[in-house]
């Protein structure tokens, strides 16, 4: 008998994913998944994009999330198809990207039989996503997809996996729409939705009592919309307090604002680090603490009051105890804060901390940023700033690989919008930015998209070349080619004596034959005359480009605060070699 | 006034960790225990007890029961952790409470070879209150509860008969905020 009420797994999954609004799907065949690609086939609403590797679709959809502000979702098969996604799923988890994955698996009867494709994949993925399911009954199957992607965006955002067999893509059952499901709220984790009144009053009289103040910002700002940015621009103007960003935190606040100090941690600025080290009052908007920042912690910024605001209960007081902190979303509370500033017409324009921002500008004197570029090889710093002076006009969205060109990129780069900068921080993996860049294409279709990269990053997820070609996706590949893993090449000579073990890249492609044989285009600048025009030639053209920048091969990537070391014992250049006391206790760190 | 000490003592020693007894309550799903479990192996947490049941068939709930070690900076993150896993309603630490009871149950085996055993063995049951399940010629069987320490004190009294021979099962701390 049958029902018109009723649909097959692989429809509903469909009119979920419709319901949820979703345009876009990364994702590649198998054998238990056909059901849906056989749904997909029929339609015209759902844009899929055929990736190479099940790897390039998550971080693609990583890519299309960070850039959207949407969810970002992806299609994989049983098995390998799903093992595959792994590291970008936990890349997801770490970096707070809403993604859904769908996974197909084995049917049901066959599931514990060790059969073919099959893998446990709800244990496999279990400690790397924000939640998972195995769908054993298609009558839960809407419910479940809607839940997943109310998860996937809210609170504190992360990847969601459903798993669904092969025999519950073909069973029949009722949809139930988005508007019909009522979610139940200990599952989806909001944080609080009231303002702290009582934080925000203290917040008020710390600023009004601090003398040297600083908001040190991070992704959270991002996730929590455009408004976040505009409210805490807002807020920095009327209070002119300097402000840091985390390597995720740029965008939020404009990079050539006077007030910005540039990005703080490892390779932060003197001028950020230093000031970190020395404020009395600590504002943090949505970072987390993490180890790249604190640098050592017992000597992270000793004598300052900390404020924490974080949607992220296990981010409070996990690594840095702080003296006041608030669960509520960053542009609720931002909102609430400016809105009492205004009310009680508190002016600070007699607080202008000209002793503090006099300080902040003899730290900027080092210029820690500086570079020597001579008459003949490209200074990667170079390369950097010239591709920024050279794009900044258009609306470009930045995405980088992992290792020396991600730091440079977020040193030389200056981003004045959030969301136009997609990296991975916390995982670290290599690999992310041209499966990114293809994402961020697909969300922005008219805008200039590129991935900075490096030659050894770039290789690991070379296939997605063909992915952009197929979709005329015009992507610009601008590799910082220095023939080593750079930033291990860095940590061997400062840390390991020199001993280069296992860190040059041998036998390297051509990468301008390469793009031509993937019909993608490729050019080349071996010298700093050649710069400029490669530059401007990648822009020019309309399709995907491998722009081949051969920089200086020893470069290191400065300022450097050394695993273990705290962030007023920064290295500024290669003539500043740390003590050897910190040398072992830094080797031991990651 | 305290006398100074005559070496000095690493401040890293008074760093306590204190046992802790947590209660969850979760969604009764599939996985919900491994995630639980994975949280607390993944983060390098310990746990040293555990106990699962359903508690609610209608809500279909269950509460389960964690004693762990830690300092107090690591069982309140344990907690926000916990609290972070979509089908956990709520974890709290039962220390935390103004009022809280706390029980546990031991089944135990005693094999014996003479009367002396026998009565010193009697003895102990008296006094802590053990039920007897089972005696039979060679062995008695009892049934014990109370807090976890009331437990560990009844066997290390048993311990001090010689030549017996004890098996035992134990549920693992409960406990109930009031």
């Amino acid at each position: 008998m049958n029902n018109e009420n009723e649909f097959t797994g692989a429809d509903i999954l469909l009119k979920a994913l419709k319901d949820q609004e979703v345009d876009t799907i990364f994702g590649y065949p198998g054998g238990a998944v056909l059901p849906i690609y056989d749904a997909i086939f029929g339609q015209n609403f759902l844009k899929h994009v055929l990736v190479r590797q099940e790897a390039g679709a998550v971080h693609a959809a990583e890519g299309y999330a960070r850039s959207s502000g949407k969810v970002g979702v992806l299609l994989v098969t049983s098995g390998p198809g799903v093992t595959n996604v792994v590291t970008g799923l936990t890349d997801a988890l770490m970096d707070s990207i809403p993604i859904v994955c769908i996974s197909g698996q084995v049917p049901s009867h066959l599931i514990g039989t060790d059969a073919f494709q099959e893998c446990d994949t709800t244990g496999i993925t279990r400690p790397c996503t924000k939640h998972n399911y195995l769908v054993k009954d298609v009558s839960k199957l809407s419910e479940t997809i809607h839940e997943a992607f109310k998860i996937a965006s809210s609170g504190r955002p992360g990847p969601v996996l459903i798993d669904i067999p092969k025999d519950i893509q073909f069973a029949k059952s009722k949809y139930i729409s988005k508007k019909d499901i009522s979610f139940r709220e200990h599952r989806i984790k909001a944080g609080s939705k009231n303002v702290d009144k009582n934080f925000v009053k203290e917040l008020v009289n710390h600023i009004k009592k601090s003398e040297r103040p600083i908001f040190y910002v991070g992704g959270g700002c991002l996730n929590s919309g455009h408004q976040a940015s505009q409210e805490l621009i807002k807020l920095v103007n009327k209070t002119n307090i300097p402000i840091t960003t985390t390597l995720h935190g740029l965008g939020c606040f404009p990079g050539e604002d006077k007030s910005s100090l540039g990005m703080l941690g490892m390779h932060g600025n003197y001028e950020a680090n230093l000031a970190m080290n020395k404020c009395d009052l600590m504002i943090n908007v949505g970072a987390r603490f993490d180890d790249r920042v604190t640098g050592r912690l017992d000597a992270f910024s000793p004598d300052s009051i900390k404020f924490h605001i974080d949607i992220d209960q296990s981010s409070i007081n996990k690594n840095v105890k702080v003296n006041f902190h608030t669960n509520t979303d960053i542009t609720i509370t931002l909102k609430e804060i400016n809105a009492f500033i205004d009310s009680n017409n508190i002016d600070f324009g007699d607080k202008d901390y000209d002793n503090w921002w006099g300080q902040i500008n003899e730290w900027r004197k080092k210029e820690c940023l500086h570079y020597e570029q001579g008459d003949e090889v490209i200074k990667p710093q170079h390369a950097i700033s010239r591709l920024y002076e050279l794009t900044k006009q258009k609306d470009t969205f930045v995405t980088t690989e992992v290792g020396q060109h991600q730091m440079w990129a977020a040193q030389y780069y200056k981003f004045s919008k959030p969301n136009r900068w997609i990296t991975s921080g916390g995982l670290g993996t290599m690999g992310f930015g041209m499966p990114a860049a293809v994402g961020a294409q697909m969300a922005n279709p008219d805008s200039l998209v590129i991935d900075i990269a490096g030659e050894a990053s770039f290789l690991m997820n070379i296939q997605e070349i063909a992915t952009a070609v197929q979709y005329k996706l015009p992507i610009k590949i601008f590799i910082l080619n220095n023939e080593y893993m750079g930033m291990v090449r860095q940590w061997q000579e400062l840390l390991h004596g020199s001993r280069y073990s296992e860190s040059y890249v041998d036998a390297l492609p051509d990468f301008k034959k390469l793009a031509e044989s993937f019909n993608a285009v490729g050019v080349r600048a071996k010298n700093i005359s050649e710069l400029d025009d490669t530059i401007n030639e990648m822009i020019s053209i309309d399709r995907p480009v491998i722009a081949d920048i051969w920089v200086d091969k020893k470069e290191n990537c400065f300022p450097m605060i050394p695993s273990g070391a705290a962030h007023h014992e920064m290295l500024l250049s290669k003539y500043d070699k740390e003590n050897p006391e910190n040398q072992e206790k830094g080797k031991v760190l990651v | 006034m305290s006398s100074t000490s005559v070496y000095p003592t690493p401040i890293n020693a008074f760093k306590q960790s204190k046992r802790s007894v947590l209660s969850v309550i979760v969604d009764n799903e599939p996985g919900i225990l491994a995630r639980i479990v994975g949280l607390f192996s993944g983060r390098g947490y310990n746990i040293e007890a555990l106990n699962v049941t359903v508690v609610d068939v209608k809500k279909n709930l269950s509460r389960i029961t964690i004693e762990t070690l830690g300092e107090e900076k690591v069982i309140s993150q344990i907690i926000a952790q916990l609290e972070k896993l979509v089908p956990v309603h709520s974890a709290t630490n039962l220390a935390n409470l103004s009022e809280s009871y706390e029980a546990e149950i031991c089944l135990v085996k005693i094999e014996f070879e003479n009367e002396e055993q026998d009565q010193k063995i009697l003895n102990f049951a008296d006094i802590y209150r053990s039920r007897t399940v089972q005696k039979r010629q060679n062995f008695v069987v009892y049934e014990i509860s109370g807090t976890s320490e009331r437990i560990n004190k009844f066997l290390d009294d048993l311990d001090t008969i010689g030549g017996i021979k004890v098996e035992l099962v134990r549920s693992g701390p409960i406990g109930l905020g009031i």
